[in-house]
């Protein structure tokens, strides 16, 4: 990656915190604190480390897609709906590089966020290891980020369309998740959202994940994302 | 340097109309030149500039750079561009745009600083170093996008209506600055619906319409094209002698005439015989420039 490219990350990061940061910060919480409150009160105040897992596991799988949302919505599409791509892209750079980056870049501010939401959520309830809930943010994040990326790259009002793919597949697969013929092989073809479930499930008990459901996740997300990278090669941004 | 073949553009709408933008538009810009672009709004103008940027890609025809691929050479040498529209995040401090920028342009990182003070000082922006963009009046944040434009040393430049809201003073001054950058190797693009500044500024003048190019014209003068033209005279004393020498002479002020000629050289013989008459002649000048005169003729007097 060009040195130029590699030293605007620091740019990208302060966009990332003032344009999504604080929305995901205060969301998360407003989020994490209505659905853990309740449950820490029924636990009471000498509450277990397994007891605290399971709050973790009850509130991350309602709290992190729609954080992964807010984070990976516009990340393509705002530049070109503003048109602030005229003057970024005017300079030495690839534009498929520019958005690679600030794809990861984002992923980082992600993680950075919900480690301050975790090391929140230790004072308020009580400590848990967070490597754990981080990776399932992680793979939140990579999971839905390939189509998002894909879509933003695609379409200058992306968000409709990107709530619409999850929203869509997540009640595909609940309807036809156990369906079998065609309908199997649609819910096949949708993003793999409900293998996150079972993926939280053992990456905050066992620590690990079944590797078939991993690649599963990533390999679907990867394809989209090197879709998405075509686009922006191949495809003038003006 | 640049070279634009038979390039054409169509935008197409998802229910199937279609719009030329560009046309069959063939054209060669070579390295040291200044290059101007005027047409009235509409003409395509923003399309080309779009094409040459790759921002778009010709629908046939084609577009290079030094032999490359717009985008190609964009992504290796970068353009110091001045886009119509001001389209910079207007939650940035003005120091911090100019520094990003200048980080993408691949200053040199411990150049950067100085670089972004040189353009601040040159463009007299200093006082709204720290002021976000959106705290900017119009003329400073054209100051703020020519500022931009200018901190690396590019080899191309391409500035898009680059005096749009700046008051007579600036607009001075971005003259001189445009005259300093003209340098063997470095190719401008200028933009403008402002003749004059193409006038005084570009060597050659590309009228567009219709997305067609229209005319070429060399500003200065040329004897292969020397067709005379109209003059304004300002007479200082001896006013009554021209109408007398002169019986088409056409009055335009208490002491201006207007007189047309069919060459340069009609209009010095005619000076001379004022001088020979008595006549005290304060001023001649162009009643309009070659570049208005030809604009009007390729794009018709409404525009």
């Amino acid at each position: 990656m060009a040195g130029n490219l590699t030293r605007y990350s620091y740019w990208q990061l302060r966009d990332f915190i003032r344009e999504r940061g604080y929305a995901l910060l205060i969301t998360s919480t407003l989020l994490g604190f209505t659905l853990v409150m309740p449950l820490r009160a029924m636990y009471g105040a000498n509450m277990s480390v397994d007891s605290a897992k399971q709050i973790l596991m009850l509130a991350l799988p309602q709290v992190v897609p729609i954080a992964a949302f807010i984070t990976l919505n516009g990340l393509v599409s705002t530049d070109r709906k503003l048109g602030y791509y005229k003057f970024l892209f005017s300079k030495p750079v690839s534009i498929p590089a520019y958005y690679a980056q600030y794809f990861i870049v984002c992923l980082v501010g992600f993680l950075l966020t919900f480690a301050l939401l975790f090391g929140v959520f230790a004072f308020v309830v009580r400590p848990v290891n967070p490597i754990g809930a981080l990776t399932y943010c992680a793979l939140v994040y990579l999971s839905l980020g390939g189509i998002g990326f894909l879509i933003s790259s695609l379409f200058r009002y992306d968000w409709p369309i990107l709530a619409g793919v999850y929203l869509g597949s997540a009640l595909l697969n609940q309807l036809w998740g156990m369906s079998e013929g065609w309908r199997h092989w649609v819910t096949n073809l949708l993003p793999p959202l409900h293998e996150l479930s079972p993926a939280l499930k053992s990456i905050m008990t066992t620590g690990s994940a079944d590797t078939k459901s991993i690649v599963w996740l990533l390999g679907y997300s990867a394809i989209f994302f090197v879709a998405g990278l075509i686009v922006l090669w191949k495809r003038p941004i003006g | 340097m640049i070279e634009l073949k038979n390039t054409t553009k169509i935008y197409r709408s998802l229910f199937g109309r279609s719009v030329k933008a560009v046309e069959n538009f063939s054209l060669q810009i070579a390295e040291g030149e200044v290059f101007g672009i005027a047409g009235p709004n509409g003409a395509g103008k923003s399309t080309l500039i779009s094409l040459l940027l790759g921002y778009l890609r010709p629908t046939s025809g084609s577009v290079q750079i030094r032999g490359l691929d717009p985008r190609a050479f964009v992504e290796k040498n970068g353009i110091g561009y001045l886009s119509e529209l001001m389209t910079i995040n207007p939650n940035w401090k003005t120091v911090d745009a100019l520094t990003r920028f200048a980080t993408l342009a691949d200053v040199a990182p411990h150049d950067v600083p100085e670089r972004v003070n040189v353009v601040i000082e040159e463009l007299g922006i200093g006082e709204h170093r720290d002021k976000k963009i959106k705290a900017l009046s119009k003329g400073n944040l054209q100051r703020v996008g020519v500022a931009q434009a200018l901190l690396r040393d590019e080899e191309v430049l391409i500035l898009d209506e680059p005096t749009h809201g700046l008051d007579p003073v600036w607009t001075q001054r971005f003259r001189t600055i445009v005259e300093g950058l003209r340098r063997p190797g470095r190719t401008i693009l200028l933009a403008s619906h402002n003749l004059d500044e193409l006038q005084r500024l570009a060597d050659r003048v590309a009228i567009i319409d219709h997305g067609r190019l229209q005319r070429l014209v060399t500003t200065g003068y040329d004897r292969t094209t020397d067709t005379g033209g109209t003059y304004r005279f300002s007479i200082a004393s001896g006013s009554d002698r021209v109408k007398e020498m002169f019986p088409e002479a056409e009055r335009s002020g208490d002491d201006e005439f207007e007189l047309t000629f069919s060459s340069i050289a009609d209009l010095n013989s005619a000076l001379g015989r004022m001088i020979a008459g008595g006549v005290l002649v304060a001023g001649v000048v162009p009643s309009r420039s070659v570049l208005e005169q030809q604009f009007r003729e390729a794009v018709g007097e409404e525009n």
